[in-house]
């Protein structure tokens, strides 16, 4: 059955108040990290401010965002939402649920297919996005936030830098997570815009209320 | 009264003065032993010199009240870059037929150090051009009594070769905090680039990689042991300077045989040293980030390799400006790091490709969607499949 013929919906409260501000300072921050990122890379290319504000803001607002990734992670460690990243122990479960989501982005949304993945309060994250999200605020975050706080104060973090190989291997791994943030920030809006109507995930961001269609009794 | 004052001055300096001839003449055979056993290349003359003047307490008397010290470390100066030269060679004024008994008219030390300075432009005539017009000089001519001199700078008999930052700091240790103010990681800052590369901005400047051994500081070219240069040339095979690849070979060549792990420190250095003479008023220091921070900047154009030679200045050898940014050379050079200055190509693509698929991806699945939209309005019409 196509989308579009969905029967009637409900109201659930999928994203907490700490979860929206969390998010919606992340992605502003995110957004300022990485044009101040580019003009301090680009400096020869792109002329948006001056190096030594563009580091000096880049600076801040980086630790800005690390201070706003402990209100994420404290809420999730103390409350029951951190269900919502708990994994998938069956990997062939999961296996499974990655490919048809992925069929469905791929080719079943432009059949007009219904997202196999059914929103809930414990279940906002469909299989992709589980993993994705998994990895990047448990590996990709931290790590760039950790290699920027070296690249903050070379001298301070200099046992630091050398255990992780040398100063141009932190910087090396901090641009590498600042071109996969690049791809994301471009493509996350879009996927999130993916629903019926295409302001349904943008309005749950700011309400905390997900309109989602009542599954079948 | 005050001359009667004075004439006592002048003849308890005199008698000082001889007494300390004296014994110093009496003493020198012990010196002169003394002086073989530790710098057996001070020449005769130079030894009859050091039998007074490496007695600590030589000292003058001068007319504003202050002292003068004549003292000269025999070791230190022998051991300095002019200690081959001889004492004669700085100090030709002096007349050994008449000396110490005629003394030099010496009105005050600043007075003295300022002749001195003269006498080493008779060698360095490069460096007291630049020296001329730098700020030092300025401050000096104006009557700053705190201005340096060259002896401020180099000291007076132990001159050794040594870094801008140790010869800086001396005098300028409260303007390491003052950068701290406005130039981020300037600690960081301080240990790679040298202080003449902001402070004298007309000078060419280059990256210098040098050979570093951790803990054991700067690795210094072992006597007896295949030269540096030797090993630099026979890794550059075709001869152009050393590309990345020639740099991991070059690396791999020396850490064979070394004691511990050895790596590449960069630093911004002078092409010239003597540039560094013509110093600049803070005010006109480079503070543009970007005279550095941009890709391809003038620092960067010019790269060489560089281990300290024995006698403490660096042998360098030319490399590629291409390895600073080379993903090949990040094994090589994994302690050199400048934003901009480094900006590896590769990671550039990256980006480039990151920014077409963020862009890309969306528009292209929109697109299917938009001539998909027809099939779905007849799907939705007809309930379903």
């Amino acid at each position: 059955m196509a989308q579009q013929a969905s029967g009637a919906t409900e109201r659930i409260y999928v994203h907490p108040l700490p979860v929206r501000v969390w998010h919606w300072i992340n992605a502003l921050g995110f957004i300022a990290l990485i044009l101040t990122g580019i003009q301090i890379r680009y400096v020869d290319l792109v002329g948006l401010m001056s190096f030594r504000t563009a580091v000096h803001l880049h600076n801040w607002i980086g630790f800005l965002l690390i201070a706003n990734f402990f209100i994420w992670l404290l809420f999730y460690l103390f409350t029951d939402k951190i269900r919502v990243y708990h994994p998938e122990l069956s990997p062939m479960k999961h296996f499974r649920g990655t490919l048809r989501q992925l069929r469905y982005y791929g080719y079943g949304i432009f059949r007009g297919d219904p997202n196999p993945h059914h929103v809930s309060v414990y279940r906002k994250f469909n299989p992709l996005q589980s993993m994705a999200y998994q990895i990047i605020m448990m590996l990709v975050v931290p790590l760039q936030f950790f290699t920027g706080l070296l690249l903050w104060d070379l001298h301070r973090f200099a046992g630091a830098v050398q255990l992780f190989g040398g100063v141009r291997v932190v910087a090396t791994v901090h641009v590498l997570c600042f071109i996969f943030f690049t791809g994301f920030i471009l493509v996350h809006p879009y996927l999130a815009s993916l629903a019926h109507p295409p302001s349904r995930h943008f309005k749950a961001m700011i309400t905390g209320y997900e309109e989602v269609e009542k599954k079948p009794d | 009264m005050a001359r009667l004052q004075r004439l006592d001055a002048t003849m308890r300096a005199a008698m000082r003065h001889f007494c300390a001839v004296v014994l110093a003449v009496a003493a020198q055979p012990a010196l002169c032993a003394a002086a073989d056993a530790v710098e057996p290349a001070l020449s005769d003359a130079d030894a009859a010199c050091l039998g007074c003047h490496s007695m600590e307490a030589l000292a003058r008397s001068l007319p504003d009240g202050e002292t003068l010290s004549l003292h000269v470390a025999a070791g230190p100066y022998a051991r300095s870059v002019h200690g081959a030269f001889g004492c004669g060679a700085c100090h030709a004024d002096i007349d050994a037929s008449v000396h110490p008994a005629q003394g030099k008219d010496i009105q005050s030390r600043r007075q003295y150090a300022i002749e001195r300075a003269e006498a080493c432009g008779l060698c360095h005539a490069d460096a007291a051009e630049r020296h001329a017009g730098s700020v030092h000089a300025r401050r000096a001519a104006e009557g700053d009594p705190l201005a340096p001199l060259c002896s401020g700078c180099h000291g007076s008999h132990a001159v050794t070769p040594r870094t801008a930052y140790e010869t800086c700091v001396r005098c300028h240790s409260a303007d390491l905090a003052a950068h701290a103010k406005w130039l981020p990681n300037s600690r960081t800052h301080h240990e790679v680039v040298s202080c003449a590369a902001c402070h004298a901005p007309e000078a060419p400047r280059m990256i210098d990689l040098r050979l570093h051994g951790g803990a054991a500081g700067w690795v210094v070219e072992q006597e007896g042991a295949t030269p540096f240069g030797e090993l630099a040339r026979a890794a550059d095979a075709d001869g152009d300077g050393l590309d990345a690849l020639e740099l991991r070979g070059l690396l791999q060549r020396i850490n064979r045989d070394a004691p511990g792990p050895r790596r590449l420190r960069g630093r911004v250095e002078l092409r010239e040293d003597v540039l560094a003479h013509g110093l600049l008023a803070r005010e006109e220091a480079i503070r543009a980030c970007d005279s550095c921070h941009r890709y391809g900047a003038e620092p960067f154009r010019n790269v060489t390799v560089s281990i300290v030679g024995t006698d403490g200045r660096p042998l360098r050898y030319p490399a590629k400006a291409e390895i600073l940014g080379s993903a090949l050379a990040v094994e090589s050079l994994p302690e050199f790091y400048a934003i901009g200055g480094t900006r590896s190509p590769f990671l550039d693509l990256l980006f480039l490709l990151a920014l077409a698929g963020g862009i890309g991806v969306p528009a292209g699945h929109m697109t299917l969607k938009w001539l998909f939209r027809k099939h779905r309005a007849r799907r939705a019409g007809s309930g379903g499949e």
